[in-house]
């Protein structure tokens, strides 16, 4: 779904960024006026996470061939984005996902999305947020939960989704707290039962955790499902169980955040233009974002 | 400093060093007396010359001393608010009045009152509903209060300065709610942050010193140029106890915070005592009625919950129709410490009357800490983006 900046045609040259700081992953995507995505990058946050926005946007551009001067106008969003300096605009995430998931899917009315420390449902209406839900600060029902037990039994996090979809019988995870259910997975590890069916039941788990989540908001068609949890196959099918309805799933569910704060980038870019306002923008250097600034 | 921002500045100081005045009080000789909760009728405690002070928790100081004594789950504020006794930071009081307005509460004044050894400690029971009997019990406990009093200091509590506390306290009432008159404009007058910090003031100072510094606030706030800025939305937060700068900041950076609607705030003020022949009935009918705290329940009629949910709601949740038009209100925050149960329960139903009158509003729990703080940010601005 890329194209290189200099394939587009010429009326359309106008640039914009949306940087998506998550607590695991940052995010990048360039985007047209078109809404067309000229590239998008991912790279761990890390635990200095602030200082690689920068490095992340440098890929991104060097992708796209253009020079960071090129950008109209940036949003940031994620955790981290009051840290990064050639921001524009801080826009957060629930609002971004919510528009990046309506841009992929024009129907979409429940969006919910499970990043590495936290789970979010929101409602859209018309790409715009209209109302949202998010999960407690703990790590329960986030990608954390996976992470941690993938440990615990040994098994990477990517094969998680495969092996799970291999389960012949439903185990109960009872305990929701990510700490209890690795002591209950060793528990049922000793007890003999089959891997298969003990990261089925950590699946099943996770998955009614985050419906109990969604179901405050009324849970309307189109679901879509984003965030780094979305790419694990066996968790989109205990969604759609836990749920009892069809889910959609994007190409890059880790990326609508970010493609939301481009498209929002464009979108305030183009109202102000119209009006005539002034838009105040920040320096196009490219520099370290740091905790400490401002 | 220029002389229009005395008393504002005053409140800064006292909010950043609540014990201050007290402290010195106390050096000539003054009682103090402790309370936790707003709903201690404390005109009975300046009755007798008895200076009372509100015994607030600490969001900044981790709670370490209360976990010996009180479950990790558990009200948060009641854990720092022991904490910091346990501390030593309220080593200046004489005594406490402790309330019970909910479970937790109740729990804590029994582990407080065996853990510190006050010369003075007394527990008024309170029913939670606000039906004729229930009052009468309350003015029952009021008269134990009265008894406990009188033998501590060995005064005797008369009518006739109980009446004059109650005009006192009336005074400060009015006040309070003609300062809150100050951020119906917009844009508002005077900011949340400010308010918290005049009102935990309050909370810190013997009535007639707070009734002057309220005056003196009042007196510069009205006409003064240096005032909140505009924002794009005028909120209302609804809290159990929202009692600290940094939590109302977070409200603050985009919106203006235009009511308050906490324990830290103008619900301790609202209404005023009426004057009875037997004062104790004024101040039983008005703790009970008028504190609309969420531990009260204001059912419509008995048995009327469920059949006429409508009326129901309009009972409890009513007071904030006039609120919102006066103050020109277009988003409300329901703030739930964790834990916190009789204000949880009370969130759907509010959130369900405030549809009925056409305010959007979000549910946001956090647990009274500032590592709280950056998830709560996210959640605020994002609301702020849905009403936009």
């Amino acid at each position: 779904m890329r194209q290189s900046a200099k394939n587009i045609s010429p009326e359309v040259n106008l640039y914009f960024a949306g940087v998506d700081i998550g607590s695991t992953m940052t995010k990048v995507v360039l985007t047209d006026t078109a809404d067309r995505i000229l590239s998008a990058i991912k790279g761990p946050t890390g635990p200095e996470h602030r200082q690689l926005a920068n490095e992340v946007m440098r890929m991104a551009l060097e992708q796209a061939d253009l020079q960071l001067g090129d950008i109209s106008y940036i949003v940031a969003t994620g955790y981290g984005r009051v840290n990064v300096p050639f921001a524009d605009d801080q826009i957060t995430e629930l609002s971004c996902h919510a528009r990046g998931v309506s841009s992929l899917f024009p129907n979409v009315r429940t969006a919910i999305d499970i990043g590495g420390q936290d789970a979010k449902c929101m409602k859209t209406e018309k790409g715009k947020l209209v109302d949202f839900v998010m999960n407690d600060k703990c790590a329960a029902g986030t990608g954390r939960f996976l992470e941690v037990t993938a440990a615990t039994l040994g098994i990477r996090l990517e094969d998680m989704g495969d092996i799970a979809l291999k389960s012949t019988k439903k185990i109960q995870i009872s305990n929701l707290c990510t700490i209890f259910a690795q002591q209950e997975v060793v528990a049922l590890l000793s007890r003999g039962e089959k891997l298969e069916d003990i990261i089925a039941g950590l699946h099943d788990a996770l998955a009614s955790r985050v419906a109990a989540l969604a179901r405050r908001l009324k849970i309307e068609p189109d679901v879509v499902l984003t965030g780094g949890v979305a790419k694990n196959i066996g968790m989109v099918k205990a969604m759609k169980e836990s749920l009892g309805c069809e889910i959609l799933v994007p190409e890059e569910p880790l990326l609508t955040g970010a493609l939301g704060a481009a498209i929002l980038a464009k979108e305030i870019y183009m109202k102000a233009t119209a009006e005539g306002e002034p838009i105040p923008t920040k320096p196009r250097r490219l520099e370290k974002a740091t905790f400490f600034q401002q | 400093m220029s002389d229009k921002s005395q008393g504002l500045s005053k409140a800064q100081e006292i909010y950043l060093n609540r014990s201050k005045r007290v402290r010195e009080l106390k050096a000539t000789g003054k009682k103090i007396i402790g309370y936790p909760c707003v709903y201690v009728p404390l005109e009975m405690l300046t009755a007798l010359d008895l200076v009372s002070y509100r015994t607030c928790g600490d969001i900044k100081e981790p709670v370490t001393e209360a976990d010996r004594a009180l479950p990790s789950s558990f009200c948060p504020i009641m854990r720092t608010c022991l904490d910091c006794a346990l501390k030593s930071k309220n080593d200046f009081l004489d005594g406490m009045v402790t309330v019970h307005s909910s479970d937790p509460q109740e729990k804590t004044a029994r582990v407080w009152e065996s853990y510190i050894n006050y010369p003075y400690f007394h527990f008024i029971d309170m029913p939670s509903t606000i039906r004729p009997e229930a009052i009468e019990y309350f003015k029952s406990q009021l008269n134990d209060f009265k008894k406990t009093l009188e033998s501590f200091t060995g005064k005797k509590l008369t009518a006739d300065k109980l009446k004059a506390a109650i005009k006192s306290h009336n005074q400060q009432r009015a006040l309070v709610q003609e300062l809150y008159e100050l951020t119906k404009p917009a844009p508002p007058l005077i900011s949340g942050t400010e308010l918290v910090q005049v009102v935990k003031a309050l909370m810190s100072l013997p009535v007639a010193e707070g009734n002057n510094l309220l005056a003196q606030v009042i007196g510069e706030v009205k006409d003064r140029a240096d005032g909140p800025k505009k924002k794009p939305a005028r909120l209302l937060i609804w809290s159990s106890t929202l009692d600290d700068i940094d939590v109302m900041q977070v409200f603050e950076a985009k919106a203006n915070v235009v009511m308050d609607e906490s324990c830290g705030s103008i619900r301790a003020y609202r209404g005023s005592v009426k004057l009875t022949t037997d004062p104790l009935d004024g101040l039983a009918d008005y703790y009970m009625k008028e504190i609309t705290c969420a531990r009260t329940f204001r059912q419509a009629n008995i048995g009327e919950t469920k059949k006429d949910y409508a009326k129901d709601i309009q009972s409890r949740f009513g007071y904030l129709k006039g609120i919102v038009r006066e103050w020109k209100i277009n988003g409300a925050v329901l703030l739930l410490v964790r834990y916190c149960d009789p204000f949880a329960f009370e969130m759907p139903s509010l959130k369900d009357y405030l549809d009925s009158i056409g305010i959007p509003s979000t549910y946001i729990e956090y647990d009274y800490t500032i590592g709280a703080l950056a998830p709560l940010r996210t959640r605020v601005e994002a609301f702020l983006e849905t009403i936009r």
